[in-house]
């Protein structure tokens, strides 16, 4: 019996061994054209990475276009690592991608999941590379902590962003009379965040904009379809406007209120800037959302690590504003949704803090 | 004494059939007691509109659930068939448009969706549990695959009244489900597969005895509830004018509830599709009377599932089941 445990224990860690070995190939498959190849070669120059959840998503997309973008711009080698969703496979992509660079790495990740953060935070720097990470990390994970290898970690600040939106809803019925609004999934964040957002913008009209009634959708279409169906019922033409936390459910409002025969009448507003927000826009049925910059995001993330590596900045000198910050979200409205749609907004590699606007705040 | 007891059974009987109707009758009392508005035309146009996609699916739901059976797969048929019907009209993303032919061919497709439920279920031994949460979860995949993340937008308006055109006054959508209404009835009712469904649920051994052809009947009615997936998928594509992988959501949860609340036992054998028309406008109003009295969202599920349970607990014959499960 005692002697059986031991072999087994090898036996299964032999199996381990092996599967990971299986993955190992797997990955690498992944990563590109790296399994024929000597696995250990010294790279002289820099490899550029932005690792993302999916192709499949718009913001996504974009965001790849901006790494591919800059790493043409200065001519260096760049690759896109996907995570379709599961945290092993982005922090084992980054991995093999380290060795394969010697460590010559700048990667610019959107975490799966917050948690990941740290630990392809401390695998970089380990290996010597350099890493912006984006939305997700955990609280207590700064990037002067790990200096200089951690370069920065951007998002966009819901708050500022949600009052800017509310307030293009204000406008587009005359700044007087009362509004309903969706809210997201009453835990998350972005949720708090931009419900936050609205009752600023609430308080600073003075009485002049009511809240008639608020209500968490989940960021849920059907559900904001048959609240707002509720509300039309409910305040009839006392509501002048509809905000909605995000896109989504300000599409499902915009349904309701067309079956109504109150679409144009009644603005609605959304957040995220997806395409059919965007065309109800123009359409004159949104009076707004706003839209992120992936493509800032996507450039950024290795620019301004690549500025540190060649000596155009010390990181390690820059504020903390310059570490975690927060970007620019960009209202579209219909005085510039066509041109957003034809000429998305651009980025100048050169310009690393142009569009930066202030430094992340831990409100929980 | 023995005439007395039978009596208070039959009363007891007569009262779990009307039960869910007082509960909808109750409910449509309170709400309007704190807001008026409750009672007006087009708050009630506004409700039927609601309660449309869910009576839809609850047609297909009422008939597995009738069985003993349960079907988990209503979100990614749905998905999956207002995928495809938004691809087919004219839209942003792919060249067809064949218009209205897309409504039968999704239909279809949630057919054959059903079929392959029912197939893997009665031949394949699986419990009707997993095998349509797995053909859900395919249904979900697909539809996120083909369209890649992507929001499909709908740009024929004639397919679109399909949701948004109105006759008398009332939403086609309405129309619809009242038709689908009236065909899940005439196959409860007038024929033999309604009967067969009611003879499995009650006691499937005994069916098969009775020479029923179980396994043809079953997959038969995994057919039929797909069809009317696909119809709800089709009328939720109409309804928001586009399609994408997420427009399903929460749709299960509402449909089994309506069904349940209805009266209709999930050990099977006991209720109709009368019951589920019922427990959906008991869901639907309830929701829609949440909103209407400003009770406070943090409440509100709260006194949704106290209300679900309490519907349950008054509609259900609990005194002829042995075990509760």
């Amino acid at each position: 019996m005692a002697k059986l445990i031991p072999s087994l224990e090898a036996a299964l860690v032999n199996r381990r061994s092996l599967l990971k070995g299986i993955a190992g190939i797997g990955a690498a498959g992944v990563v590109g054209s790296a399994f024929p190849r000597p696995a250990i070669a010294q790279e002289a120059t820099w490899t550029l990475a932005n690792s993302l959840r999916s192709l499949a998503n718009p913001y996504h997309a974009t965001f790849a276009k901006g790494g591919e973008e800059f790493a043409k711009s200065i001519g260096a080698k760049y690759e896109t690592l996907v995570t379709e969703g599961n945290s092993e496979k982005g922090i084992s992509d980054i991995k093999a991608l380290l060795q394969r660079t010697g460590g010559k790495l700048i990667v610019n990740v959107d975490p799966n999941d917050s948690p990941d953060a740290r630990v392809i935070v401390e695998e970089v720097k380990k290996a010597g590379g350099f890493v912006v990470t984006q939305w997700n990390k955990p609280d207590d994970l700064h990037p002067w902590d790990f200096d200089p290898n951690y370069i920065a970690h951007m998002s966009f600040d819901g708050v500022p962003n949600a009052e800017a939106i509310a307030n293009e809803l204000f406008k587009a019925f005359g700044g007087e009379g009362g509004i309903v609004a969706l809210g997201g999934i009453l835990s998350n964040v972005p949720a708090i965040e931009r419900k936050l957002g609205l009752d600023n913008a609430i308080a600073k009209t003075n009485g002049k904009v009511k809240l008639l009634d608020f209500q968490p959708a989940d960021w849920n279409e059907q559900k904001a379809f048959d609240i707002t169906q509720a509300w039309v019922t409910r305040f009839g033409d006392q509501i002048k406007g509809v905000f909605a936390a995000n896109d989504g459910m300000g599409m499902g409002a915009l349904e309701a209120l067309r079956q109504n025969g109150l679409a144009g009448t009644v603005p609605v507003v959304g957040i995220d800037g997806i395409d059919a927000a965007v065309s109800a826009v123009e359409a004159g049925e949104f009076a707004g959302t706003v839209a992120w910059d992936p493509f800032w995001t996507g450039s950024m993330g290795l620019a301004i690590p690549y500025a540190h590596v060649t000596g155009k900045i010390d990181i390690t000198k820059e504020p903390k504003e310059h570490r975690e910050f927060y970007g620019t979200g960009i209202i579209v409205t219909k005085a510039n949704a066509a041109e957003f749609k034809s000429n998305p907004p651009k980025t100048d590699f050169n310009d690393l803090w142009g569009k930066v606007t202030g430094q992340i705040q831990y409100r929980s | 004494m023995q005439a007395k007891a039978a009596s208070t059974g039959w009363y007891m009987e007569q009262w779990r059939r009307w039960a869910p109707l007082a509960v909808l009758a109750a409910l449509c009392v309170l709400v309007s007691l704190f807001n008026p508005n409750f009672l007006t035309v087009g708050n009630f146009v506004r409700l039927l509109n609601s309660a449309a996609i869910p009576v839809v699916l609850c047609m297909g739901a009422t008939f597995i659930i009738l069985m003993g059976s349960i079907d988990l797969s209503v979100e990614g048929v749905v998905a999956m068939t207002a995928v495809v019907a938004s691809l087919l009209v004219a839209n942003d993303i792919t060249s067809y448009s064949i218009g209205l032919a897309a409504a039968p061919v999704a239909i279809l497709i949630g057919g054959a969706m059903g079929f392959l439920n029912g197939f893997v279920h009665v031949r394949l031994k699986t419990p009707s549990f997993m095998t349509t949460l797995g053909i859900g979860f395919a249904g979900l995949g697909i539809a996120t695959a083909v369209l890649g993340g992507l929001t499909v937008r709908i740009a024929d308006p004639v397919f679109r009244s399909l949701s948004l055109g109105r006759f008398l006054g009332i939403p086609m959508a309405v129309w619809i489900a009242l038709a689908a209404f009236l065909v899940a009835l005439t196959i409860q009712q007038r024929t033999r597969i309604g009967r067969w469904i009611y003879a499995i649920g009650t006691d499937e051994v005994t069916a098969r005895h009775a020479g029923i052809p179980v396994d043809r009947t079953r997959i038969l009615a995994f057919v039929l509830a797909g069809l009317f997936y696909g119809l709800g998928g089709v009328l939720a594509a109409a309804q928001f004018g586009q399609g994408h992988a997420l427009i399903s959501q929460g749709r299960l949860f509402t449909t089994i509830t309506a069904v349940v609340v209805g009266g209709t036992a999930l050990s099977g054998g006991v209720g109709s599709v009368v019951n589920s028309v019922i427990g959906v406008f008991i869901v639907v109003v309830l929701a829609n009377g949440m909103v209407l009295m400003g009770i406070e969202p943090y409440v509100q599920q709260g006194v949704q599932g106290l209300l679900i349970i309490a519907a349950v607990s008054l509609a259900l014959d609990r005194s002829s089941l042995a075990v509760v499960k």
